[in-house]
């Protein structure tokens, strides 16, 4: 694998990580799962194997790609969290909340980039 | 808590969530906005660990380690981090993850003051201004609270 494609792989996959949290945390129907229930739920367990996968394939990104350009891609995860998100889980997105999700991926990309 | 109340913030039914999370022990904003600041805690006191340890005169790996594990701040570090993360389940399970999630941002603020006061760590203007940004998109978000969602 190259270090971009595990750089970009671990974006996806850290924002695919939120979603399934999400998705473990909320079903469609009944009640919200707690204890036992909850830490063997499917998507809670994918929700911590995508965690630890995307932080070793950020470990492989950084050994080669420089850090001051892999960081700030790092603030793209929010608006991908917010696609996903639309996508998989149905969530409406208004118009400020875009916005707003820009405007945080900016300011977290400046932080970086100015690191 | 109710059986269907979870199903209701999926769809963000303007003034019906905070009705039906009112019952709950603690608020959502206490879960993330308490997430979001023990995680910054637990990466600061995790530096602390590392730097405190870090003039031990231990050659072996096994000493190194013993030294972080039983002689410094890092496990404190590690469990107040964890701590955070239950609490940003919490969080998650009652709030639209598109709205909570870019709320962690907020972790580079907290962390990059908390390493300036605590270890004298320089911040930069263009930090300043990363900052500066990231704080009003969090403020935007919090427009959608005040309408009732999400």
């Amino acid at each position: 694998m190259t270090p971009a494609a595990a750089l970009w792989i671990s974006i996806v996959l850290g924002a695919c990580a939120q979603v399934f949290l999400k998705r473990g945390v909320s079903p469609r129907t009944g009640a919200r799962p707690t204890g036992m229930n909850l830490l063997f739920s499917p998507w809670v367990l994918a929700w911590a194997g995508c965690f630890v996968l995307a932080t070793l394939l950020w470990l492989i990104a950084l050994s080669k790609i420089e850090i001051s350009y892999a960081f700030p891609l790092l603030s793209l995860g929010y608006p991908v969290v917010a696609i996903f998100s639309m996508l998989f889980l149905k969530e409406r997105i208004s118009l400020v909340r875009w916005v707003a999700i820009l405007v945080v991926t900016a300011g977290v990309a400046i932080i970086w980039r100015a690191s | 808590m109710a059986a269907d109340a979870t199903m209701d913030t999926q769809t963000a039914v303007p003034g019906l969530d905070e009705k039906t999370f009112a019952r709950d022990k603690i608020s959502w904003q206490a879960a993330a906005f308490g997430a979001i600041g023990l995680a910054a805690c637990g990466h600061l006191i995790i530096k602390q660990g590392l730097v405190s340890a870090a003039h031990l005169t231990a050659s072996t790996m096994g000493e190194k380690l013993s030294a972080y594990l039983f002689h410094s701040v890092l496990p404190l570090g590690l469990f107040i981090y964890g701590i955070g993360t239950l609490l940003w389940i919490r969080a998650v399970a009652s709030r639209n993850i598109s709205f909570l999630y870019p709320l962690t941002a907020l972790n580079y603020v907290v962390v990059s003051i908390g390493g300036k006061v605590l270890f004298n760590e320089a911040i930069s203007t263009g930090r300043w201004i990363g900052i500066a940004v990231v704080v009003l998109g969090v403020a935007l978000l919090q427009v959608e609270v005040k309408e009732g969602r999400p």
